[in-house]
């Protein structure tokens, strides 16, 4: 063997690991999403075809005899309803498709027959009992499939008033988290760079929130924003006497998403604020002694050195953060109680686990997959790397 | 010899160790007396079965999504609790195994069960689950407040419009906040039924825009907009109902049992100053049912042992639950036995009440119950006007419960 491809070969085999968690854990499921986008899955019913049962005694239940007294077919040819003994009994929840299938091809004779002669007293699956009674279309019962329904999924979100809203949230919340975090991310990082006493102490207070967990924020914010919290004590005690009224911050939809947008700008600069410290690092120091030189003062230095030779940091931060924020979850799934206030990953896990809507779910995620790579490839496009 | 013994008696051993079936029990973690409550009737059962060992295997968080997932994966446990609220989708969806055959293989008492209790896991004619337990909305008052005002006490034969008497004039003698009301779609029901409405109609279309329904829900708003009499709890500043209540921050809350363990829990001393009456009534009397059931998996391949674990779950364990944890027993032989005065009247509201099920096509209620709690908070806040929400109902119900 070639030295190179052996070299190849090695390589391939060391980092099989990580690749295959990525396949099977992060493309496998695009994959999927992308197709149950056009389907009805529910995972609710993708075991249905392994249950294991036995026919004799569902067949017991049905009829309402046991099997030792019924001496013929006939005596219960009448109370047996193929299509309640299919969908409740065997426990089969059939499409239109199957149904028919079922109507034109089930053998009601035999399998009454065989109950008659005592032979279905065994455990059988649903999908061994169907593809025994069925004389033909066997295959569609032999695993679950869900049903394709086109682009059914994509139309319906237009006519949801609640994509409209969830969209909006996300939206709004973005333009205004993203630009803010950023400023700050980037003074965050200018402040920690000085040379001060205890500089240190700083750096960790301010990446303190970004290694909290979201769920001890969510909860110490709850605390800070309930209407009998802090926040609403400090404003009462220095706006009271102009008729300040304390405001439940989370409860109230007008005031709810940006409390939340409060709270993911200061859990998130100072996590930030470390890209742009190590920016900070590569910035020739001659510049700024060039700068004084000339006489420039503090604030120019900022705006006319610092920030434009951390461009290459800001549009990286620009881009994580819109990431970000296009998909907050946590803090709105902890705190936000109201649905005029919910963002679209929200909207999509409810659909996906509460609403029974997997499909659904899913179209909207490929629509917010969507509308991130567009707004990354504008980032991306319009602000250029290189100063 | 003595080896060929000692060898025959391992393998004997290694067989009939195969030949114990696990049953695996899940549910949500309960509070520390639940839990201990579990585990003694986990441990009993251990010990009085050999050929069948049962292992208590709780989902902490997402209880439903959880459940789902491991179902959808074929890794579902053998028994669960099933909330009533999600009963309707899970057993449309099949997961869940009809117990009648095993009922009357058995000749379980199913009849010592409170008849709407069996009914409210009743699907289709067939049981789909065996209540472990349940609660009942009753009317919480704080007696000290109302001898302050000199105003008589609630009963159990008041009607809505008595509350809300009872109510202004506690507020008109100087107390601001009589009562306490949740802006929650399941609170609204029992006086949507009460005053003889009803949730949907038989062919499962929205029935709040009768007038009945739509009389109960300005009432309920009422309350809050026009007589001033109601707050939400967290515009008092509580969590919930019963914090408010427990805070002696209202008067009077409709509340469950929960409430009171969490009165005798957290704030002891209120508990002398409660009184506990049924709700009020109007056409009829009405409250909530909020019950648990233990069901089997579909695909369980144990489904006998299954069964017998059931049994002893809903029979022996119920008992020690009762006792232990304090929860309403399912049972009217265990109900009558449970001697706390204080939980008389959420037995009483048994027989008036509604399970928490709205039947629809899909058995999912989840997205039509966000939409109107949403439309509730607005109504609350004075956005919108009643005829406003019931319009919006009228015309978007059908796709809030669509599949």
């Amino acid at each position: 063997m070639k030295h190179r491809t052996k070299e190849a070969i090695f390589g391939y085999v060391f980092a099989s690991p990580v690749i295959i968690i990525v396949l099977l854990f992060t493309i496998y499921p695009i994959i999927m999403v992308f197709y149950y986008s056009f389907t009805n899955y529910n995972p609710l019913e993708t075991q249905k075809f392994k249950y294991p049962f036995n026919p004799q005694e569902s067949i017991e239940f049905h009829v309402g005899m046991f099997q030792d007294e019924v001496r013929s077919v006939d005596e219960i040819k009448d109370s047996f309803d193929l299509f309640s003994f299919v969908q409740y009994d065997v426990g089969l929840n059939l499409n239109e498709e199957q149904k028919q299938a079922v109507a034109e091809y089930f053998e009601v004779e035999k399998l009454l027959e065989d109950f008659v002669d005592g032979k279905l007293n065994k455990i059988l699956t649903t999908s061994e009992f169907m593809t025994t009674y069925m004389a033909k279309k066997k295959n569609l019962f032999k695993k679950y499939t869900p049903q394709l329904v086109g682009f059914d999924n994509f139309k319906r979100l237009f006519k949801d008033e609640y994509v409209r809203i969830s969209l909006v949230n996300t939206l709004l919340y973005t333009a205004i988290v993203v630009p803010v975090q950023t400023f700050l991310a980037v003074l965050l990082a200018v402040a920690a760079n000085l040379k001060v006493k205890g500089v240190k102490f700083y750096k960790v207070v301010f990446f303190l929130p970004a290694i909290t967990s979201s769920a001890a924020i969510s909860m110490i914010f709850w605390l800070i924003y309930s209407r009998p919290g802090i926040l609403n004590r400090i404003l009462v005690a220095l706006f009271g006497g102009f008729g300040f009224q304390p405001v439940d911050w989370l409860n109230n939809p007008n005031t709810a998403l940006f409390a939340i947008m409060l709270m993911n700008i200061w859990s998130t600069a100072g996590y930030f604020m470390v890209t742009f410290l190590a920016g900070l690092q590569d910035i020739p120091s001659t510049l700024y002694e060039a700068a004084d030189i000339d006489g420039a003062s503090g604030t120019q230095k900022f705006w006319k050195i610092t920030l434009p030779l951390l461009r290459p940091q800001i549009l990286f931060v620009i881009v994580m953060g819109t990431i970000g924020c296009m998909q907050v979850f946590d803090q709105i799934y902890f705190l936000i109680n109201n649905m005029r206030n919910i963002t679209i990953s929200f909207y999509i896990y409810k659909n996906a686990f509460e609403y029974g809507n997997m499909g659904y779910a899913s179209s909207l995620a490929i629509i917010l997959f969507g509308i991130i790579l567009l707004i990354t490839f504008l980032q991306r496009k319009y602000i250029p790397e290189e100063y | 010899m003595k080896k060929l013994v000692l060898s025959v008696l391992m393998i004997l051993l290694v067989v009939s160790s195969f030949s114990v079936v696990t049953i695996t029990i899940t549910g949500w973690p309960g509070n520390p007396a639940e839990e201990a409550a579990i585990s003694e009737i986990v441990q009993k059962f251990n010990a009085s079965h050999q050929d069948i060992q049962v292992r208590w295997d709780p989902i902490a968080g997402d209880y439903k999504q959880t459940l789902m997932t491991r179902l959808s994966g074929g890794q579902g446990p053998d028994l669960f609790y099933v909330d009533i609220y999600v009963f309707e989708e899970l057993a449309r969806a099949n997961v869940l195994q009809q117990l009648d055959l095993y009922i009357s293989r058995d000749k379980f008492d199913i009849d010592d069960f409170y008849p709407n209790l069996v009914e409210a896991f009743t699907f289709n004619d067939r049981v789909y689950g065996i209540a472990k337990d349940f609660s009942t909305l009753a009317l919480f008052y704080n007696k000290e407040i109302f001898d302050k005002y000199e105003v008589a006490y609630p009963t159990s034969n008041d009607t809505w419009f008595d509350l809300l008497y009872k109510a202004t004039l506690l507020k008109e003698r100087g107390y601001e906040t009589p009562m306490s009301l949740a802006a929650d779609f399941n609170r609204l029901i029992p006086v949507i039924h009460s005053f003889g409405g009803r949730l949907v109609k038989e062919d499962l279309s929205t029935a709040l825009t009768e007038k009945e329904a739509v009389a109960a829900l300005k009432f309920y708003i009422d309350l809050a907009s026009k007589y001033e009499v109601a707050l939400l709890p967290t515009t008092l500043g509580a969590g919930w109902l019963g914090d408010a209540y427990a805070k002696e921050l209202t008067a009077m809350v409709m509340e469950g049992p929960w409430a009171l363990g969490y009165i005798r829990e957290e704030f002891p001393n209120v508990e002398t100053k409660t009184g506990i009456v049924e709700l009020p009534g109007l056409v009829e009397k009405s409250s909530m049912i909020y019950t648990v059931a233990w069901s089997m998996n579909r695909q369980s391949p144990h489904k006998n042992e299954a069964w017998e674990v059931l049994k002893f779950l809903v029979t022996e364990g119920q008992e020690i639950f009762v006792q232990k944890a304090g929860v309403l027993g399912s049972r009217q032989s265990i109900a009558s036995k449970d001697t706390d005065p204080m939980k008389k009247v959420f037995y009483d509201s048994v027989a008036f009440g509604y399970p928490w099920r709205v039947p629809t096509p899909t058995g999912i209620f989840a997205k039509a119950d966000d939409y109107i709690n949403s439309l509730l908070n607005d109504l609350f806040a004075g956005r919108i006007t009643i005829e406003k929400a019931v319009d919006t109902i009228e015309k978007n119900y059908d796709v809030w419960v669509k599949p």
